[in-house]
């Protein structure tokens, strides 16, 4: 036992010999640290429950467990052997498969194929089908779950929640070929669910528990304390804590996810200002299908909104679409009066609005253009004369804001993708603060992968900015940056607005209060 | 989170060792086709000494004109990431056009015949930025359209063109005897070379090159830059098949049909990738001569123009496989 | 997708982002996709069969039939290659090899060969080599199908060129003459093998590991290969038998024509990629089949037929197939389209 772990309850492990059982898994992305010492274990025929905020690494594990990404240290062990997966397919062959959220079946082949590709076994012999054999292979899959799906069915004819279950019965299907019960990674399988399925889904893992052990992934902590065996909380890449459902409460695993209050002086809360009274970005019934449903919002001068809410809740969606970037329908959008028709980014972008995107690689720049072609490229004519470029001005903008934000680069002109995250990142805000007229900025998880250090100038940088009266609409991982950072916390859950939390400086709402609305 | 999120991070691990690839790569691109060029025309010279006299100078030039306008125009398609495999069966319309068009319009049938063209590219290029149909389709859509209307305006037949209206795409000037169409290629190429240098197209081209989904939200025009290309692309080949229509005196449905592949060819054994964001007109400058003295090489060292077509099938495979950045794409199709 | 023109494009798999709840997809769009193209098929017939007398004769359903038979052939190959996602330009290269070889292989006026039918297995086999060819440097190298079998393509026609020089071999071959005029039960023989193709076609998209491998990758790669599936391998092999098809096909119109020449493939690579996505099979990969695709070489082939007896000009048949296909991909993209969606 990791004696890092605060042991909630000090439930010592009886005699049974786990069937998986993690000690110590590290792991470094380029610059941040994902895993920083996780350890647990999950016995035979339990269910054990695994939470953690965004961020807290759960992700990073489950990759490592099913080999879509190796640990840089640590062990991984199953039914007593040390493992190394590769991949699943072979980790599916050690007994060990994943329910996906975002499904892994192919959508336009059988049920029954999804079952058993690339393990198909006697049912394909010399590369010929033999269909029966394959049916009948796969019903009993199926039928270990007592589902009533048709093997010959279309995958992508199923609803959500009965493909949810072929991909259980997938995993299954490693029982006949490791000869052992397998485990089965269920990553926020309910978040998609509605009630009924919700209550389907765990009534088979009841099912499960007599035949596999059960790792149940989610944010929801009622349904975690509801089914699990054993928890473990995730917080900043390890684990925190050991609890038994009955001897924890919803709003102790809550405050063992968020940890004790860190609030450091770095987010330089007396640094905010109150907004302004003039409301400048005002939002009436923006729907975006199937994700929002009839937001409003209104946001001030100098405001910070920040966004709360889990994967699905619909707050990228929101941000994206006021951004142009996602097509939206709305009773009224106005900027300063003025109704705001953001058709794509460009126009919005005419409309004074930025955008720092969370994907920073993918969304955020261009890696092969330089620091300077970065930092211009929305405002481009700010350093044209005419059609003409005028690359002295261009260097003198440049070289104006890699001062101004201390970008540090060996010259303007040095390729963007050969900088540090920190230093790409605040070119990327530059491009947006280059221009005088910006009015609203929106940034999606701006500090994502910095390190401390850049994470405190982009704070500062966000602050300066509310002085000037931009107003902000914020996104990020953790709650306790999120309400440091906002004036008002705008607090989502399932496409709509479920809360409105005011955030004034000195009187910070506790994160677990905006925790209560999300999940 | 999704499966392919879970991949997706296997790449974003690679990214501090692939920047200096990438760096290698962008140099390699940049140094091999001036080597591979330098050498090709070292051997023909020992081989054949008066290859460097600049009469024949001249006319390996010359007759690298028709290739060089395809080329620049369809450049800029591949600068963006897609593709006009339509620009060799569009000179061929082309062709047709222009010596239906020069009894009845005389002069006027040139800028007529190149906006004709254009159009033809804009529908192109909006079917596919509007519809989000990929390029390729949509151009081998269009090659098979062209070549239909250029059969049909012809009836299939070679039309002869008589007059003087398209000397001046054919003659020798100056006191050194310049072909004239290398000067009209040369001034294109400058209006290409001083537009890429001198506005922010270039800055667009690349980065819906690089990366498309930055350029968009960057707010950089991405449909119009596109649909240009498209354009401009088109505009090229029917200039290209008017100055065909100088040299053979006649314009035919299938003219020029067999420079589609030279053209793919001296793109991207220029440098250009063909997976979009790397690539410029002086690259293609350098491969278009590639090829053009390849071929005469080739005759030089006494090959069979039979196998030309063969040479053109290996190099453009072989330059695609070293100049593609592979790291663009996850999933080969 | 990309991608890798058409693989760029994000992979339409699963749920889209920002769909929570996924309701069934309605059965009424794959009873269109499915039945669609043969109400099509029906309907063309119908409005030739008003238009023109000479369409509904005996006759007529039997030239359309013998001229559809090494579309057929090319069609049920290509198939393969489409279901991957992948497309293959090298038809017209692969075919013009496939004629000369075999033309140079059976009895001719060229040379004294005489292999028989050993020559014409030689063509296909041929073939064969080219689609493995394409599939290696496909998949090998990581370049996107259509840049290497465009150049594939010109390698054909080159050999072809080069096998031709200049000399056209006619066909001295008495028994294979036979296949393609002789007749059995009012058809000619060449179209009974075209019919022995798509059966095994059928055969082997339903049964082997090829087929359904093939639409796995095609319907999500990244989850084929996630699954152990090499797909590389598979990959590679459908070319290969797509290659073999084709170099068939070109054995086909060298003896309909009784010579080879480079020019047996022309506008067939088209025609080819017309039906198959007029048929059902997409381009984006995973979707349709070999019974799809010859229902659209039907379309293909009536429609050149019925415009030829009502007096079309024969020359405006690329391009209606041109007009056809990028309508047929765009009513499909149509509803796909997103804001950021990037497709090259």
């Amino acid at each position: 036992m990791n004696p890092d772990i605060e042991t909630v309850e000090a439930e010592q492990s009886p005699g049974v010999p786990p069937v998986l059982a993690v000690r110590d898994l590290r792991k470094r992305f380029a610059e941040t640290t994902a895993l920083d010492g996780v350890t647990f274990e999950v016995r035979p025929h339990e269910v054990v429950g695994l939470i953690g905020e965004n961020g807290a690494g759960k992700s990073t594990l489950l990759k490592m467990l099913v080999g879509l990404a190796r640990p840089d240290s640590g062990t991984i062990e199953l039914r007593g052997r040390r493992v190394k997966m590769r991949g699943i397919a072979q980790a599916g062959a050690a007994g060990i498969g994943m329910v996906f959220q975002e499904q892994s079946l192919i959508p336009n082949l059988t049920v029954a194929e999804n079952i058993l590709l690339g393990a198909e076994g006697p049912a394909v012999v010399g590369g010929l089908y033999r269909w029966r054999e394959l049916r009948r292979r796969a019903q009993v899959q199926l039928d270990k779950i007592g589902s009533e799906i048709s093997v010959d069915a279309l995958t992508e004819s199923l609803s959500f929640a009965d493909r949810q279950l072929v991909e259980v019965a997938k995993v299954l299907a490693t029982e006949e070929r490791t000869n052992a019960e397998p485990v089965v990674l269920l990553d926020e399988p309910t978040s998609v669910l509605d009630r009924d399925e919700t209550e389907v889904l765990f009534a088979q893992i009841e099912r499960l528990r007599t035949r596999a052990s059960v790792v149940f992934v989610s944010h929801r902590l009622d349904e975690v304390l509801r089914v699990s065996d054993r928890v473990y909380v995730l917080r900043n890449g390890r684990t925190v804590a050991e609890c038994v459902p009955g001897d924890v409460d919803e709003a102790t695993l809550r405050k063992l996810m968020i940890g004790r209050d860190l609030a450091g002086s770095h987010y330089d809360e007396e640094r905010q200002l109150p907004a302004r009274e003039a409301v400048r970005l005002a939002v009436r019934g923006l729907t975006v299908k199937g994700v929002c449903d009839h937001i409003d919002l209104d946001l001030h001068e100098g405001e910070v909104v920040g966004i709360a809410g889990v994967q699905g809740s619909g707050r990228e969606e929101l941000c994206r679409s006021l951004f142009g970037a996602l097509a939206s329908r709305s009773e009224s959008v106005t900027m300063h009066g003025r109704p705001l028709n953001a058709r794509s980014p460009r126009a919005a972008i005419a409309s004074d609005i930025g955008y720092v995107p969370a994907e920073r690689r993918r969304e955020g720049m261009v890696g092969s253009m330089s620091v300077a072609e970065n930092i211009t490229l929305p405002h481009i004519s700010e350093v044209c004369a005419g059609p003409l470029l005028q690359r002295r001005k261009e260097r003198a903008l440049a070289e104006e804001w890699i001062e101004r934000l201390r970008i540090r680069t060996p010259s303007a002109s040095a390729q963007l993708g050969s900088l540090s995250g920190g230093n790409q990142q605040k070119a990327v805000l530059a491009r947006w603060l280059v221009s005088d007229s910006l009015r609203l900025l929106i940034l999606d998880h701006p500090t994502r992968g910095l390190d401390v250090g850049a994470k405190t100038e982009v704070y500062q940088l966000i602050r300066d900015l509310t002085a000037d009266g931009v107003s902000v609409l914020l996104m990020a991982d953790s709650l306790e940056e999120l309400i440091a950072m906002s004036h008002r916390v705008l607090v989502m859950k399932d496409g709509r607005v479920a809360e409105i939390i005011d955030a004034p400086a000195g009187a910070k709402p506790a994160p677990l209060r905006v925790l209560e609305g999300m999940v | 989170m999704s499966v392919t999120d879970k991949t997706g991070a296997f790449s974003r691990l690679g990214d501090g060792p692939r920047l200096t690839q990438s760096a290698r790569r962008q140099l390699l691109l940049t140094v091999m086709p001036v080597i591979v060029l330098a050498a090709l025309v070292a051997a023909i010279a020992i081989a054949n000494p008066n290859f460097l006299r600049a009469s024949s100078i001249w006319t390996v030039l010359d007759s690298a004109v028709p290739l060089m306008i395809l080329a620049s125009g369809a450049m800029l398609v591949i600068l963006v990431g897609g593709i006009d495999l339509s620009v060799a069966s569009l000179a061929s319309m082309a062709s047709v056009l222009v010596a239906l068009w020069i009894p009845a319009l005389g002069g006027w049938a040139v800028p007529v015949v190149i906006i004709v063209c254009a159009l033809a590219g804009l529908l192109q290029g909006a079917i596919h930025v509007v519809a989000q149909v990929p390029s390729f389709l949509v151009t081998l859509g269009g090659l098979a359209v062209w070549s239909g209307v250029a059969l049909l305006a012809s009836g299939a037949s070679t039309i002869p063109v008589s007059g003087t209206t398209l000397d001046w795409t054919f003659t020798r000037v100056g006191a050194w005897n310049v072909p004239s169409a290398v000067l009209i290629a040369a001034a294109l190429v400058a209006v290409f070379a001083l537009v890429l240098a001198f506005t922010p197209v270039r800055r667009w081209l690349i980065s819906i090159g690089s990366s498309e989904p930055a350029a968009l939200m960057a707010g950089a025009p991405v449909t119009q830059t596109k649909i240009a290309a498209f354009v401009v692309s088109a505009a090229c080949a029917g200039f290209a098949g008017i100055m065909l229509v100088g040299r053979t005196f006649s314009g035919a449905p299938t003219l020029a049909d067999s420079l589609l592949l030279p053209v793919v060819a001296a793109i991207v054994v220029g440098g250009t990738a063909i997976t979009g964001g790397f690539g410029g007109i002086g690259r293609t400058i350098v491969g278009v001569l590639i090829i053009t003295v390849l071929r005469v090489g080739l005759s030089v060292a006494g090959v069979d123009s039979s196998y030309e077509q063969i040479f053109y099938g290996v190099l453009v495979i072989a330059a695609v496989a070293m100049t593609i950045d592979r790291s663009k794409l996850p999933f080969v199709k | 997708m990309a991608p890798a023109r058409l693989g760029l494009a994000p992979p339409e798999t699963g749920r889209a982002p920002g769909s929570p709840r996924p309701s069934r997809r309605p059965d009424r769009a794959t009873i269109l996709a499915d039945f669609g193209p043969l109400g099509a098929l029906v309907l063309l017939c119908l409005l030739f069969g008003f238009l023109s007398p000479q369409f509904a004769t005996w006759g007529n359903v039997r030239n359309v039939l013998d001229s559809a038979s090494v579309l057929a052939v090319i069609a049920v190959g290509l198939t393969f290659v489409l279901l991957l996602g992948a497309i293959d330009l090298s038809i017209e290269g692969v075919m013009a090899t496939a004629a000369l070889s075999v033309a140079l292989l059976v009895a001719n006026s060229r040379n004294d060969l005489d292999f028989g039918f050993m020559g014409v297995l030689a063509a296909v086999a041929i073939g064969a080599g080219f689609g493995l060819a394409s599939g290696l440097l496909s998949t090998g190298l990581k370049i996107p199908s259509f840049m290497t079998t465009l150049g594939m393509s010109a390698i054909g026609i080159g050999i072809a060129t080069v096998l031709f020089g200049g000399v056209q071999p006619a066909l001295r071959s008495p028994e294979l003459a036979e296949w393609a005029s002789g007749q059995w039960f009012g058809l000619t023989r060449l179209t009974y093998v075209a019919v022995a193709v798509v059966l095994i076609g059928i055969l082997v998209q339903r049964y082997t590991r090829l087929g359904r491998y093939a639409r796995a990758i095609g319907g999500a790669e990244e989850l084929a290969l996630l699954s152990g599936i090499p797909v590389r391998r598979y990959k590679t092999l459908a070319f290969t038998f797509a290659g073999a098809t084709y170099g068939l096909a070109g054995v086909m119109v060298t003896t309909q024509l009784g010579s080879g020449i480079v020019q047996a493939g022309v506008g067939q690579n088209f025609a080819a990629i017309t039906a198959a996505v007029v048929g059902g099979t997409l381009l984006s990969g995973g979707r349709g089949g070999v019974l799809h695709s010859i229902v659209g070489v039907l379309i293909v082939t009536v429609l050149v037929n019925g415009l030829v007896l009502i007096g079309v000009s024969p020359y405006v048949q690329g391009a209606v197939q041109g007009v056809i296909v990028v309508a047929a991909v765009v009513i499909t993209a149509w509803p796909l389209r997103k804001r950021l969606r990037v497709v090259k």
